[in-house]
Order: C-alpha cells, then sequence, then structure tokens
C-alpha cells in the first residue's frame, strides 16, 4: 500500500469512528463535563451549602466542636461522617441520619457549626456522575452493563487521537501557528476548529480516553474476580477492646479531635478532610486526608476506646501498578487540585464536546457529500473496477488539509 | 475498510445498515430515560425517604429488646462473585434500647455462640443494614435467626421464618431445588 492511499485509510478511520452513534458520545462528553463542576453548580444554586464566615478572624472548627454544635441543636440526629471540602467556600457536609431513619447530608457552617440545611432529595452531583458513568444503568450483578458502554468510548476516543495525529501532518506546527479562518465558509471555519482545538487538547483527550480505558479494565477485572489490590479486609475492634459496662449504657469513645491528633502524629502532615464514626460498637474512627501525592487520600482507622492505630492505608502501602491505577480516577475527574484544576478539566471538557460536534460537522459537509457523490457516480457506470474507482475517490476526496 | 466497501453496500444487511446506523443513537439515549424511574427510587430508598426497604417485615421482639426488620429489596438473592449469593436486610432498633445494644446479628439458623452470631449490622441505630449470605442449598424452612448483644454483657436471640422474612429468597431456594 502507498504511503498516500494508508494515510487516506487512517483520515477513513478518522471519520468514520463512532459516527453512528455520535450523538451518544457527545452526551456523554457534556455529561461529564457537567460532572467536573458538578459540586460547584450545586454551591451556585443552593446558598446552605456555601460557608460564610461570620466575621474576618473567625475561626474554623474542629471536627469535635461541630459533632458537639450537631448534637446539641438536634440531639437525637444520629452522625456518620463529617467531611471538609477542599476548598474553603463549601459548608462541611455531615452524612446523618434521623430517628425516622431518613439519611440526607447536613450542610453545617464550618465556623458556626450551625446546620445550614439539608441536601435536597434529587441530587444533581449523583445524578450527573450516574448519568456519565454508567447511564443510570443499575448496577445488579457486579459493574452495570451501561458502566462498560460508557467507558468502552475510551477505545474510540484514543483511536481517534491517534488516527487524527496520523493524517494531521505536522501537527505541532499548530501550537504556533493557529490557523482559524471565518470567511472562507462553514467547512474550512470546523476544520480549522477541529484541528486547532485538537492539537491543544491532545494531552487531556489521551488522560481522558486512558482513564476511561481503565475503567473499562477495572469492570473486567472486578466481574472476573481479578485483583491487584494490596488492601487487606477491614480492620475490627477486637471484642475484648470493647469495654463491658455493668450499668448498660454505651462505652465511653475517644474524641474526635483526639482521633485527629493521633492519626496526624502517624501521617506527618495530615489535614483530615474526612472523619467517618465507628459504624457499629466494633467499628473504627476513620481519618483521611490528602497527603504529599495529592491525588490520593491516606486514612487510619483508630480504636475509638484506647486510641490505637488499628489499620492504615498510606501512599507508601500501595504497590507502584496501585499508585497508577488508584491515580486514574481523580486525573478523570479533576478532582484533585481545587477549583482551578476542576476549571482547567471544564473548558477541556466543553472543547472536546465541541470537537465532537465539530467533527460530525465536517462530517456531513464533506464525506456525507463525498460519499453520495461517488455513490451517485458508482451507480451510473454498469461495472467500474474497483481501482478506478478508488481512483476516483481520491481525487474527489478533498484532502485533510484543504477541509 | 475501503472506501468502495462503505459506498456500496451489496448486502441487504448493508443496506439496512445504511440506512438505519444513526438510529442507533435514539436508542442509546433511550436507556437513561427507561431507567431514570428505577434511579430516583432507588435514590429515595437509600436516603431511608422510602422507609427502611422495599419490604417492611415488621417488628421483632428479642428479649427485652424489640427491632424493626425490612427486606432492603424485595427480590431474590444476588450473586456476589465467589463469595456466593447475598442478601440485605435493613434494621432499625427500638428507641428505648438504643443506648443498650452493642451490637445485632443476623444468621441462617440457630447461632451456637455469640462469637458465630452471623453478620453484624452496620450503620446507626436508627438504620442500620447486613448483608447475609444465602447458601443456595438453605431449607425452605429455615430460620432467620437475630442475635442481640448487651453493653452490659447480656445476649438475647429470636427466631423468625425465612419464608416470613424474605418470600422471594423461598421462591428463589425453590428454584434453585428444581435446578439441580
Amino acid at each position: 500500500m502507498s504511503k498516500k492511499s494508508r494515510s487516506k485509510l487512517w483520515f477513513l478511520v478518522h471519520s468514520w469512528l463512532t459516527l453512528p452513534i455520535w450523538f451518544f458520545v457527545l452526551i456523554v462528553c457534556v455529561t461529564g463535563t457537567l460532572a467536573v463542576v458538578s459540586q460547584e453548580i450545586v454551591w451556585l444554586a443552593t446558598p446552605e451549602a456555601r460557608a460564610t464566615q461570620p466575621s474576618d478572624d473567625a475561626p474554623l472548627l474542629t471536627y469535635e466542636q461541630v459533632l458537639t454544635a450537631i448534637h446539641k441543636a438536634e440531639p437525637a440526629l444520629a452522625v456518620q461522617s463529617i467531611s471538609r471540602p477542599d476548598e474553603s467556600h463549601f459548608a462541611l457536609v455531615a452524612s446523618v441520619v434521623y430517628s425516622d431513619g431518613r439519611s440526607p447530608s447536613l450542610y453545617i457552617n464550618p465556623y458556626t457549626g450551625a446546620i445550614q440545611g439539608e441536601s435536597p432529595s434529587f441530587n444533581f452531583q449523583q445524578f450527573t456522575r450516574a448519568l456519565h458513568g454508567w447511564w443510570l444503568v443499575p448496577f445488579t450483578n457486579g459493574y452495570s452493563w451501561g458502566w462498560y458502554l460508557v467507558s468502552f468510548l475510551g477505545l474510540p476516543l484514543l483511536g481517534s487521537l491517534i488516527t487524527g495525529l496520523v493524517v494531521y501532518k505536522k501537527f505541532w506546527k499548530g501550537f504556533f501557528k493557529p490557523n482559524l479562518r471565518f470567511n472562507h465558509g462553514a467547512r474550512i471555519f470546523w476544520g480549522d476548529f477541529h484541528r486547532l482545538c485538537g492539537v491543544w487538547s491532545i494531552w487531556f483527550i489521551a488522560v481522558i480516553s486512558i482513564t476511561g480505558l481503565w475503567f473499562l479494565i477495572q469492570a473486567f477485572m472486578f466481574d472476573n474476580q481479578i485483583s491487584i489490590s494490596t488492601t487487606g479486609n477491614p480492620p475490627v475492634v477486637a471484642r475484648a477492646d470493647v469495654p463491658i459496662m455493668p450499668d448498660g449504657t454505651p462505652a465511653p469513645q475517644i474524641s474526635l479531635d483526639q482521633a485527629v491528633k493521633i492519626a496526624a502524629e502517624k501521617i506527618p502532615g495530615l489535614e483530615a478532610s474526612f472523619v467517618s464514626l465507628p459504624s457499629n460498637a466494633y467499628g473504627h474512627i476513620e481519618v483521611g486526608g490528602p497527603g504529599w501525592y495529592p491525588l490520593l487520600f491516606q486514612t487510619a482507622d483508630i480504636n475509638p476506646y484506647n486510641g490505637v492505630i488499628e489499620g492504615s492505608r498510606m501512599i507508601a502501602d500501595r504497590s507502584g501498578l496501585e499508585l497508577v491505577t488508584e491515580s486514574m480516577r481523580p486525573l478523570h475527574t479533576g478532582d484533585f487540585g481545587g477549583l482551578w484544576v476542576k476549571l482547567i478539566w471544564f473548558f477541556f471538557g466543553l472543547v472536546l464536546s465541541m470537537m465532537v460536534l465539530s467533527g460530525l460537522l465536517i462530517w456531513t459537509k464533506r464525506t456525507a457529500l463525498a460519499t453520495a457523490n461517488a455513490l451517485k457516480r458508482s451507480n451510473k457506470p454498469a461495472r467500474v473496477p474497483v481501482n478506478t474507482q478508488t481512483v476516483t475517490a481520491r481525487s474527489t476526496q478533498p484532502e485533510e488539509a484543504n477541509v | 475498510m475501503s472506501k468502495a466497501a462503505a459506498v456500496q453496500p451489496s448486502s441487504a444487511l448493508g443496506r439496512w445498515w445504511l440506512k438505519w446506523r444513526f438510529h442507533i443513537n435514539i436508542l442509546l439515549l433511550l436507556v437513561p430515560l427507561a431507567f431514570m424511574p428505577k434511579y430516583f427510587a432507588d435514590a429515595s430508598l437509600f436516603r431511608g425517604d422510602s422507609g427502611l426497604g422495599e419490604r417492611e417485615i415488621g417488628t421483632v421482639q428479642v428479649g427485652p429488646w424489640s427491632l424493626q426488620l425490612a427486606e432492603l429489596r424485595n427480590e431474590a438473592p444476588r450473586p456476589d462473585g465467589p463469595a456466593g449469593y447475598m442478601k440485605s436486610f435493613n434494621a432499625a432498633l427500638c428507641k428505648t434500647c438504643i443506648d443498650e445494644v452493642k451490637a445485632t446479628y443476623l444468621r441462617i439458623g440457630k447461632p451456637r455462640s455469640l462469637r458465630a452470631a452471623g453478620v453484624i449490622f452496620f450503620g446507626t441505630p436508627y438504620r442500620m443494614g447486613a448483608t447475609l449470605p444465602i447458601p443456595e442449598r438453605t431449607k425452605a424452612d429455615a430460620e432467620l435467626w437475630i442475635t442481640l448483644e448487651g453493653w452490659d454483657g447480656s445476649m438475647h436471640q429470636a427466631s423468625i421464618p425465612l419464608s416470613e422474612a424474605s418470600p422471594a429468597t423461598i421462591a428463589w431456594l425453590a428454584q434453585q431445588g428444581g435446578k439441580r
């Protein structure tokens, strides 16, 4: 095969990849883009989710102070966990259970401990993630087939990137000589737009497609009982460590602040971003937060009766392979470096959505036309040898550079 | 893939594909629309807005204490890889016994001791859950045993027929028997 026809083949592959499902791909891109900033959208739409500082010098409350404040306001409430989002403009989120069994999340002011409101029954964050992540298909036996459906798109996405770079000769020139022609008609404009967006989002498309493919592999491994995990079974508090109380009341436990302090001694530099209370009498207090490697959390399990650390998951506990695979999710979602990283992911998510759209526009304006033309031509003569056809098609097919 | 092949579908299948290929989009978009009611029903179930579980079993008296029991889902046990089939139950302790009960356990068949009381419930006394393995050879007249352990070291037990706790599981067991 000649060099030219080989690149034409690549071009055709690029043109037809995922084309029949273009709208599905577009919606997956758009919902993913929304999911990146879903927390921020909730912040904008829900005043209760914001952290307003009563005065400039008001200090942040500790976890134990927050817990005390919640119990003072609602003595019957059972608190399961308190988490502090890593951006200071968000209220704390406490996962609680009311005495009637309802278990919403509460927005807590981090300075006053006031319960500002309850998360609405429609959880926008979870909904966009479920729509993007598994197309709302329920998980009944292992991973849902919606998860496979969406994560499979990583393959054509990676294919589009590779074939796109192959057919876009000397693509690196596009970085420095951006070419966006506005007054040569729509096809020229969208072609320029598609290439310009493409070269600048090479890194992003690579990240999203590779991490997306990891989700596919992850589901496949889980459903086939293949595990690379080095985490053991979750620890339980030994029966002997749970005191027997002659008066029949619950045994006293260490405070959340003590637990955070103990964890900080084990995890230098730990800024505890969440604390989970024991989930039963044999459970641990779990304290966790990011460490020196911002993509992953480190956690410590503390015996609530004697304050001993009985389990922990540090960066160093992960195997090299786990460091890579556990980094996949934060890399995909852009949730590891605060608002600015999220905004970068959001921006390139929009660009990627526009790539799908502009690709389709180019296709309708060029490939569909060329295909229709070729079909017309081939219908006229009784039977044209295949060779001639190819030549005809090539000569009428606009070269990628002229699109 | 050559251009000629894409342009000239010779087979009926090829022509059909050419005509209908873009309609895959519509089918794909119907998927989340179809699952949306199920999604919101599940969200409400897990948030506790629609009760303790899909099917309330009722109140079970266990010694001086009592608890409310429910099937998380009114359906047959679900396969969970090599662990076998699992069935999830939810429970809520009576208001007066919340501070007295240390732990709640669930088991099929009578436990011989507290150490073999079965699976432990996780969560808060208002709403806690346990996932119980259901062996495929479980007898249809099996009993579900509830063990409550007190902070004072006391232990109380009670049982209800599995047929009362989960008719869907009994139906599933009957089917398993038919297969073997």
